[in-house]
């Protein structure tokens, strides 16, 4: 018997915000014989918003109660109200991340939209959510294959390889639809600073509130599109590729054989003719044409997107929760715990814990986390072993106890993360050394790193598992 | 040919063949060389060893050559234990593979056929009784025998027992002594642990030699405990001979139905890690107490 989740992915983008609300299916997909082994079995997008352009106001800041007052509308239209949420994530993509209110937008509407709906943002996330949601992901696990999706959004291209359904490497690259605008008399009105830059190496004739040259444009497309080949490791390598770069390039070693796109700029890539290039005000259709006659169309086999422009928005709706293992110890009432930094132990300071040395490595550790002389709640992520004896348990136990000594004399709730399947045991062995009712969580079966966050909701699958969503956070 | 040279050429193939092993003796200095290598060689014989052909993950073996997707076939084998490209000769196993399935199965048969070390049923403190049968072969042939006792054994487990617990927890070796000796010592303290956590504990251990589940039943009347954990070795299979089980009821009685029993089976390194399993069990414990029920039963709660 299928359990669902009502889930919601709000997706703040360059240009355009939009909301979905999907369902997620719990199920326990082990034999009544065995321990439960809970899992997403299914997603379904049930709601779709409007896609309306980032309300951003005078002062180039993200208008947060422009937005808030869309979600409101969208609740309203789906026939839900904000309680019904149980999980989700709103995401800040592209440009938008690099407003000076991204991050107090992002904490202020998560809290708005739903009890335990996470703030995300970061240019890595960003690329593998939209391959999610665009379906390149599934599509890489089906085929046993390795595929690119480019999210080509507004401000940024979004890149993320999967293999055979693991998530190989992301990149991004300043590179969109929204990087030159132009109004309803085709003046450009908007110029990014990066293509500024280029426009003056190239001395291409395109000037800000001058009319739109075309035949100029099209020599700035072919820079763009030479890039985005180079960034898949095709064509002749741009002056321009560094310059591109948003955060890194691919540094992956496997050869990739399929290519799919999504953003908003993607559709473009199909139309047939353009009536009115410039409907949308941006040079976004041009570009997906001249995607369109590249070398992207040619040397790798194209794949079909489920999601084009709605790809980040069901990504964040859809595929950013996961469940926890099913053996985990935790106390209720201190969940939902939100934004956990991860302190993950490598596998030098474990194999050392035999020495009785993890507790002073951890404690070492946990002073990066001081922030203001104020230590703060971590989530320790530890690798464990497989099929562990009772003594290691209990050793580890006690040396992860003395390894946070600072939180516990702050009274601050324990987050542990396992790796390997013991957070059962580890848990009960933390509460008997613990004082007593100390509050912590203990799961496993979670995969987290350093620089990663983590948040954990409230039980579901009556109590035998979390929903968690890691991500990274990173705001300029 | 006549006898002489069919003398000699069997003596000159016999001496070839000797050859190899040890020269034939002609002269003093290969008499002294030997003397040498006899003193040297028993030295030679310790340090050399074959390897431990159970050793080798199958999940990871992967013998077939030229194939095509060689990623996508190991992806597939890290699902299963199934015994997957492991090549062929002919139309026979290989001789790694052919002597790794007759490992396997002896490790089986020995599971099935060997007895619990003594040593460990007495360091662990356990009451030791066993039930009607004799020997292992009426033990495999009677499985009516394994589920009872006779009045002695459960005199000795009322005097040993305290009557009306909680919780009373049982081993018995099953179909598999290799799964008891595997897991038992780690699944009991985090049993214990876990139990301590929810304000619980069990008292002596009972241990039963040429146990069949149903005995948890008769020892669940003689001692009256609430509920009854039997930690039992599973049938061993070709994948594992150390999987055990943990059969958990209610107040169990006498030809009670067998959907009154929950299941936590596949106790071994590969499945469920026996701590995580111990820590599972006691929460299972807890709900049985919570609502009075096991099985299905407890499930429709």
């Amino acid at each position: 018997m299928a359990e669902t989740l009502l889930s919601v992915g709000i997706d703040i983008g360059t240009s355009t915000t939009q909301l979905i609300l999907s369902e997620l299916s719990i199920e326990n997909m082990a034999s009544v014989f065995t321990i439960p082994r809970v899992s997403i079995t299914d997603k379904k997008v049930i709601f779709k918003s409007d896609i309306i352009f980032t309300p951003i106001l005078e002062n180039n800041l993200i208008d947060s109660d422009g937005i808030k007052e869309f979600v409101e509308q969208q609740y309203k239209r789906a026939g839900i109200i904000k309680s019904d949420i149980q999980t989700g994530a709103i995401i800040i993509t592209g440009e938008t991340v690099r407003r000076e209110n991204a991050q107090t937008v992002a904490k202020a509407l998560s809290g708005f939209a739903g009890d335990f709906v996470v703030a995300t943002a970061g240019p890595d996330l960003e690329s593998i959510i939209a391959g999610k949601g665009a379906g390149t992901y599934s599509y890489s696990e089906r085929q046993h294959t390795t595929a690119v999706n480019l999210d080509i959004g507004g401000g940024t291209t979004n890149l993320v390889v999967f293999n055979d359904g693991d998530i190989e490497d992301t990149a991004c690259f300043d590179i969109g639809g929204r990087l030159i605008k132009v109004d309803g008399n085709e003046i450009i009105r908007y110029i990014s600073p990066k293509v500024k830059e280029i426009i003056k190496k190239e001395d291409l004739d395109i000037y800000l509130n001058e009319k739109m040259n075309l035949k100029e444009l099209d020599k700035l497309l072919d820079i763009f599109v030479q890039v985005l080949e180079n960034s898949v490791g095709l064509g002749k390598k741009s002056p321009y590729f560094d310059l591109l770069i948003t955060n890194k390039p691919l540094n992956t070693n496997l050869k990739i054989k399929c290519i799919s796109f999504s953003g908003g700029v993607a559709d473009g890539i199909t139309k047939e003719s353009l009536q009115n290039p410039f409907v949308y005000g941006d040079i976004g259709l041009l570009l997906g044409k001249k995607i369109s006659g590249s070398l992207l169309m040619t040397a790798l086999e194209v794949i079909p997107t489920v999601e084009t422009i709605r790809a980040t928005v069901v990504g964040a709706g859809s595929h950013t929760t996961d469940v926890s293992g099913s053996t985990i110890t935790y106390k209720e009432d201190i969940l939902p715990l939100k934004n956990i930094p991860i302190l993950q132990l490598s596998k030098d300071d474990e194999s050392t814990y035999n020495c009785g040395n993890l507790g002073n490595i951890i404690q070492e550790k946990v002073k990066w986390f001081i922030v203001d002389e104020e230590v703060q709640i971590i989530g320790l992520g530890v690798e464990g072993v497989h099929s562990p004896s009772f003594k290691f348990i209990q050793d580890l136990a006690k040396e992860i106890i003395k390894g946070l000594d600072l939180l516990i004399h702050e009274e601050l709730p324990l987050v542990i993360i396992v790796k390997e399947d013991m957070a059962k045991a580890l848990g009960h062995s933390l509460y008997e050394h613990l004082p007593k009712d100390y509050p912590f969580v203990c799961i496993d079966s979670i995969h987290v790193r350093n620089g990663d966050y983590i948040d954990i909701g409230k039980p579901i699958a009556e109590g035998s598992v979390l929903p968690v969503v890691v991500k990274t956070l990173v705001f300029n | 040919m006549d006898e002489l040279n069919l003398k000699e050429m069997i003596k000159s193939i016999l001496n070839e063949m000797v050859d190899e092993v040890s020269p034939v003796i002609n002269d003093d200095t290969t008499k002294a060389s030997i003397s040498t290598i006899q003193s040297i060689k028993p030295q030679e014989v310790e340090e050399g060893f074959i390897p431990d052909i159970t050793e080798v993950d199958i999940r990871k073996q992967f013998l077939v050559p030229d194939p095509v997707d060689k990623e996508g076939y190991l992806k597939m084998k890290s699902y299963t234990p199934a015994r997957l490209g492991l090549w062929r000769a002919g139309t026979r196993y290989m001789t790694e593979p052919s002597l790794r399935f007759r490992a396997d199965h002896a490790a089986a048969q020995d599971a099935v056929f060997s007895y619990v070390n003594e040593d460990l049923v007495k360091e662990l403190g356990f009451v030791e009784v066993s039930t009607q049968c004799k020997d292992k072969d009426e033990y495999l042939t009677r499985p009516d025998l394994g589920r009872k006792f006779s009045d002695e054994a459960i005199n000795t487990i009322k005097k040993t027992v305290q009557p009306n617990q909680k919780i009373q927890v049982i081993v018995g070796d099953g179909l598999s002594s290799a799964a008891i000796e595997a897991n038992i010592r780690d699944i009991l303290p985090s049993l214990r642990q876990g139990l301590k956590m929810f304000g619980f504990d069990f008292g002596e251990v009972v241990f039963i030699k040429h146990c069949r589940v149903p005995a948890m039943d008769q020892i669940g009347e003689a001692t009256g405990a609430d509920v009854v954990c039997l930690l039992i070795g599973e049938r061993p299979g070709l994948v594992t001979s150390e999987s055990m089980s943990a059969y958990i009821a209610y107040k169990p009685t006498i030809g009670m139905p067998e959907a009154r029993r929950t299941v936590v089976s596949n106790i071994h390194r590969q499945g469920t890690p026996a701590v995580e399993a111990g820590a599972y069990i006691a929460e299972i414990i807890k709900r049985m107490l919570d609502n009075k029920a096991s099985g299905l039963d407890l499930k429709e709660k």
